[in-house]
């Protein structure tokens, strides 16, 4: 099988890095060799995967050793032989975290880290596409395939469509695509056709409803994947049911991004609030 | 839109790190890539100073400074000049890199301020602006940051004679040198003090700490170094007197030596006004005896003299040149070209003082930064009689083409050597006849 390289936008704090290692458990179970690329300063995003966060970033590797860097100083094998790697950043409020992306991403790739027996490398980017560096898992020779993870809520929406805005140039020059919204529950009114509804707006598709279970935050407290912690729950099968759907994915769109009025229409439609006049965050 | 342009006679914001070299004793810090100060220095020829061109510390600000940021390699760097170099002020100027990444160089300087250093520090990214304009960025950050330390050794406008000048832009005008000390020569010779602050005929930064005791500034410029003079109203309540363009030979020299008299009589100086007036006689008188030479000169020497002349320099150097060409040696000003850069707002002026040249021709003048697309222009038109081009060495192969004399006297400058001549003032106008007519001569056979 080819690589698939899938980069994971969304929304900060709707759980990217927790549903990215948990379909990766679930593509690993499939017999898929997997490598987790975390592209956020907070390097959180291979915890469950390592069983806690072991990893030193390439950032903080290269700041002390210079250019001279093995693989294996930046590359740790977690569950079921997954490769991870952080890429990490600078400090709080210092230097150019985008450009750090972009100088761990051409390490990678200088040192080989794309060998042939992956099936898939996933990049959890950071929250918001701030700039040309957090954009850098999009850019022509990287990921082809995206997924957004949203929920009904109205920011993680606009979160969602925004992103679209990033996806859509992107994909006009290179062959980027979106896969689908995974939607991560948070348990709003009417969350499944809410976000089914706006996925068809942006011409892709919800590819999956991960209902909310607690089962997630008691394996996060254990630094595992429910997979991993739980096998036999139902949380596990919904991961399992994600990376099938992902593995035998083939809509791959170039988003068509919605206004902001339009967003706020569907929401009305599907009663998250009663009407504009009701919504908090305008 | 924005456009590809040829020939750019300047440089980018970081280039006013030769505004630091020109101070006696400063030193530029460079927090910028390793390519800035190099290519600074290849543009302005014999740019070293005391502690420029190879001597000037530089961050060379690489991939791990912009991902991490630079400030530890900046304090690093702070460290090493004070180690090194011994030196009376400071200037920490930054790179395009420096400023995209946004390190906090102010926090790294006051640490040496508090240290009591006599270090500054100014934002100069090349996307900012171009040295005509962060020149006055670097004079007004030294002013704020330096110059105020000392305010209360020097209350404002406490010398009823003393004034600030600001004329030339360090390098950017080689003559700036000889101009400076001419300048200083001709306000001397009426009875002021003057602050040059620039150049070995300066006091170093001692006479920048008497800035705020000028009773009013002089400014001798169309428009770069403006905002320092504004600044200076502002911080010291100095009023300043303004001269849009070089004075250059007797009209013009003694027009702003006039001038300068009546602005300094409305502000209280107390001046030897009679004495003042004398000294401007003299100078006259010595200037015109030259003159009449020349004129003998001119009417033996028939041959292949230039008649008419174009320049591309910046909007003050044009204005000058042209005034003092067409009334003083004859050589009448045809089509302009002002490569400067020059901001919008003071584009009319500019025309309109170059123009004013002649109340007899029409002078068209051409105000673009596009030097290449401006040669393009020149070379489309002809007019009879021996031409000569006065500009930098780049238009040196267009006056070749045109069969026309050549004058080398701005950026860049391979051609031309220039140490300490001056081109202001009266024996500024003679030097650039002596110039102009040496080349006319040298091809005499």
């Amino acid at each position: 099988m080819a690589l698939r390289q899938i980069a994971i936008y969304g929304k900060g704090g709707i759980g990217k890095s927790t549903t990215t290692q948990n379909l990766t458990a679930g593509l690993v179970e499939r017999g898929n060799h997997v490598m987790v690329v975390g592209c956020d300063p907070k390097a959180d995003s291979t915890r469950l995967l390592l069983g806690g966060l072991a990893q030193k970033t390439v950032l903080d590797t290269l700041r002390e050793s210079g250019d001279d860097i093995d693989l294996k100083d930046i590359l740790k094998e977690g569950y079921r032989g997954t490769k991870c790697v952080e890429s990490g950043g600078p400090e709080p409020g210092v230097g150019c975290a985008g450009r750090g992306i972009i100088t761990s991403i051409g390490l990678l790739e200088r040192l080989g880290a794309y060998t042939d027996d992956l099936d898939y490398v996933f990049y959890d980017v950071l929250g918001d596409v701030v700039c040309g560096g957090f954009a850098m898992p999009i850019r022509e020779g990287k990921a082809k395939e995206i997924y957004i993870v949203a929920s009904g809520e109205m920011m993680a929406l606009y979160a969602a469509n925004n992103i679209s805005k990033g996806i859509a140039r992107y994909a006009r020059q290179g062959g980027v695509r979106l896969g689908g919204i995974i939607c991560n529950s948070r348990n709003v009114d009417r969350e499944v056709e809410l976000v089914r509804a706006f996925a068809k707006e942006l011409g892709t598709q919800m590819i999956h409803f991960v209902p909310r279970d607690n089962e997630v935050q008691r394996a996060e407290i254990r630094k595992k994947t429910v997979i991993e912690y739980k096998p036999d729950c139902g949380q596990a099968d919904e991961y399992r049911a994600l990376a099938k759907k992902i593995e035998q994915n083939e809509q791959f769109v170039i988003p068509t991004p919605i206004s902001q009025e339009r967003l706020e229409e569907i929401l009305v439609e599907y009663g998250l609030f009663d009407s504009v006049e009701d919504n908090y965050h305008i | 839109m924005a456009g590809l342009i040829e020939q750019e006679r300047y440089t980018c914001a970081i280039g006013a790190l030769q505004t630091v070299v020109a101070i006696p004793r400063a030193v530029p810090i460079l927090h910028s890539g390793p390519g800035c100060g190099t290519m600074i220095k290849g543009f302005f020829e014999r740019s070293s100073g005391y502690a420029g061109g190879d001597t000037s510390p530089c961050t060379n600000f690489s991939e791990r400074e912009v991902v991490f940021g630079g400030t530890d390699r900046l304090r690093s760097i702070i460290k090493n000049t004070y180690k090194v170099l011994d030196t009376d002020l400071q200037v920490v100027v930054t790179g395009c890199t420096a400023g995209i990444v946004g390190d906090d160089v102010a926090s790294v300087t006051d640490e040496f301020l508090d240290e009591g250093k006599p270090i500054v520090h100014v934002e100069t990214s090349g996307f900012k602006s171009s040295n005509y304009v962060s020149h006055s960025a670097v004079v007004n950050a030294i002013i704020e940051q330096y110059v105020s330390r000392f305010e209360h050794e020097n209350p404002p406008r406490s010398e009823k004679n003393l004034v600030n000048l600001f004329a030339s832009v360090p390098y950017q005008d080689q003559f700036w040198k000889g101009n400076l000390r001419e300048f200083k020569r001709l306000l001397e010779g009426l009875g002021f003090r003057v602050n040059i602050l620039f150049g070995p005929h300066s006091g170093g930064v001692k006479e920048w700490q008497t800035i705020p005791r000028a009773n009013f500034n002089v400014l001798v410029s169309p428009w770069y170094g403006e905002p320092i003079v504004k600044n200076l109203k502002r911080r010291y309540g100095q009023p300043y007197f303004k001269f849009s363009y070089l004075p250059i030979g007797g009209n013009e020299t003694t027009r702003f030596l006039e001038e300068l008299l009546d602005y300094a009589r409305k502000h209280h100086a107390e001046l030897d006004w009679k004495r003042a007036r004398t000294f401007i006689t003299e100078e006259e008188n010595a200037y015109y005896e030259e003159l009449d030479n020349l004129a003998t000169f001119l009417l033996e020497f028939r041959y292949g003299l230039p008649n008419h002349v174009h320049i591309f320099h910046d909007a003050g150097y044009v204005a000058g040149l042209t005034r003092f060409l067409l009334h003083e040696t004859g050589i009448v000003p045809k089509e302009q070209f002002v490569v400067d850069n020059t901001p919008e707002k003071y584009k009319a002026q500019v025309e309109a003082d170059i123009k004013a040249a002649s109340d007899q021709r029409e002078i068209p003048v051409y105000i673009d930064p596009d030097a290449g697309a401006l040669q393009d222009i020149l070379r489309g038109i002809r007019h009879s009689g021996k031409g000569l081009i006065i500009g930098s060495g780049w238009d040196k192969e267009l006056a070749e083409e045109k069969d026309c004399d050549f004058l080398s006297i701005a950026c860049p400058t391979p051609y031309r050597i220039v140490l300490t001549t001056n081109y202001i003032g009266y024996t500024g106008g003679l030097r650039v006849i002596e110039d102009i007519y040496n080349n006319a001569l040298a091809q005499y056979q």
